[in-house]
């Protein structure tokens, strides 16, 4: 980890890859606690589409939410990996975690049923 | 001999690539319409696509990054939003385009109508790029395109005089109709230079594994490939003019500008014209197809690659097939393949400021390509160009429309 991380430059909108190098998603938001009397602190980078929209316009971000719900993916979503577990920011963010075990591969999953029934998909 | 191999297959297929239903369109009315004289616009929409590939396959021989991709990181999703949809907006349409440019070319060779065949030809595309690695669609379709070398064929056999050609390849006000003739130019800028070509090629660099050694193959491919298939856009602008012109025909569809191959193919015109449209047409729609599926994963930081099974990355096949879909709805629906195709190219000269000014500062940037920073000559000319066809495009686009 670099001693000195600049937050908008070298986290937010960047990849993230798991502790395989599989690649989960990119770092759509950060997580920053205010606390009283001492400076923010940063908790948490997230991944999802709801987090993403909701920075480009808060009412997508509310409709992403929606749809989520809707199609009963929200469960978890977004996933939020505590700033603790990130092991290395290089020309990726590299997290300790296993994407599969993760809320970040509800979607790839269950498109996966659908793609690994049609022949010649593996 | 690895890098010689691709050096020569990078620089053929680029030829046969070149081609497809922008730059056949714009170029046979460029050519029915104004003679050679807007050959300088052919040439200047070649130089910049030749800098801009290379400045892609720059970008991610050295930084291991698409221009997608690149483009989230530096500037975010804020920034990003709009030109991305614009993007996206833009290949949907230009994809409806390609599959009815190919719909046409097989309604040339069968007679049957070119709405039934979307639905098949839709089919082939998903089918090719379900059972295909990235090889196939960038090699396999750009052998077959060097049909299109038919066009430099019967521009060569058409014997033009070659002070008149070095005349059109300098820029002069139109003696008629200034408004068309600015149209024209800018939709061959946009035709030549769509959008989708910018990151496919940056993502093809990255499909094929190339090293920040072998930048110099990336550099000749994209300077030679790409400066040779400007003159088989060429060859459809002269054999059109000599042709078409003298005759006073107006290219108003894909049927009209068959007539160009009449006088040096004779009886052959017609098939090879269509094949020079089809594959041509079927080669871009490959890679449109294929290219959405590569913006929207890089951009959301999905697995993705033409080349992994399909069942490892799930998101980015639906999200190509998505994109396939909806252009083959809007087929469909119903459009005329020719004008779709025109304005398509047209807004694209419109959006592209918001695509290659972001990228050129990219280029500049050596947390992305380290020492291989983009030179002045190249920025100052990109951006000059990008920057005065935008709003050129700004103005004669809905004059154009507001024309008829």
């Amino acid at each position: 980890m670099p001693s000195r991380v600049d937050l908008i430059r070298d986290v937010l909108d960047k990849g993230v890859v798991d502790r395989h190098g599989r690649e989960m998603g990119r770092v759509d938001s950060i997580v920053i606690a205010l606390r009283p009397n001492r400076p923010p602190q940063v908790t948490a980078i997230e991944i999802g589409p709801a987090v993403l929209a909701y920075r480009v316009r808060p009412v997508l971000g509310r409709l992403m939410s929606a749809v989520e719900h809707a199609l009963g993916i929200d469960q978890g979503r977004p996933l939020r990996i505590p700033f603790g577990d990130i092991l290395g920011i290089h020309s990726h963010i590299k997290v300790d975690r296993a994407f599969g075990e993760t809320v970040a591969a509800t979607v790839e999953q269950r498109l996966r049923a659908w793609v690994s029934a049609l022949p010649g998909s593996s | 001999m690895s890098a010689i191999v691709d050096l020569v297959l990078g620089v053929v297929t680029s030829i046969g690539g070149f081609v497809e239903v922008g730059s056949i369109s714009t170029s046979a009315q460029a050519g029915s319409e104004f003679g050679f004289q807007l050959l300088w616009a052919v040439a200047a929409a070649t130089v910049m696509l030749a800098m801009l590939a290379e400045m892609s396959g720059r970008l991610a021989a050295v930084g291991k990054q698409s221009v997608a991709g690149a483009v989230r990181e530096r500037f975010g999703i804020h920034f990003q939003a709009v030109p991305l949809v614009a993007e996206l907006i833009i290949d949907v349409l230009l994809l409806t385009a390609e599959i009815g440019g190919v719909a046409i070319a097989v309604k040339l060779l069968t007679g049957i109508a070119f709405q039934w065949w979307l639905l098949p030809i839709g089919v082939v595309v998903w089918l090719v790029l379900w059972v295909s690695g990235f090889a196939v669609v960038e090699y396999g379709l750009g052998l077959l395109g060097l049909v299109t070398l038919a066009f430099i064929v019967a521009a060569w056999k058409l014997g033009p005089d070659v002070s008149d050609l070095a005349k059109g390849l300098v820029p002069t006000m139109a003696d008629h109709d200034m408004t068309r003739y600015a149209f024209l130019a800018v939709s061959i800028l946009g035709a030549t230079v769509s959008p989708y070509l910018v990151n496919f090629y940056s993502s093809g660099t990255i499909e094929e594994k190339m090293k920040e050694q072998e930048l110099w193959v990336n550099r000749v491919t994209s300077y030679a490939g790409i400066s040779f298939g400007g003159v088989v856009a060429m060859g459809v602008l002269v054999t059109s003019a000599m042709v078409l012109e003298p005759r006073s025909i107006l290219v108003n569809s894909y049927e009209q500008a068959t007539l160009m191959f009449v006088p040096t193919f004779g009886r052959w015109a017609v098939a090879l014209f269509a094949f020079s449209l089809g594959i041509g047409c079927l080669g871009a729609a490959l890679e449109i197809t294929l290219n959405a599926g590569y913006v929207l994963a890089q951009v959301f930081g999905w697995e993705w690659g033409a080349n992994k099974p399909r069942r490892d990355e799930a998101r980015f096949t639906t999200a190509f097939t998505f994109i396939l879909v909806l252009a083959l709805a809007i087929g469909l629906i119903g459009f005329d393949p020719l004008k779709l195709t025109m304005i398509c190219v047209a807004l694209t000269v419109v959006i592209m400021p918001l695509i290659v000014l972001p990228f050129l500062v990219l280029m500049n940037d050596s947390r992305y390509v380290k020492g291989h920073t983009s030179g002045p000559i190249g920025n100052g000319f990109l951006a000059a160009l990008t920057i005065l066809a935008g709003l050129l495009a700004l103005v004669v686009v809905p004059l154009e429309i507001l024309g008829g």
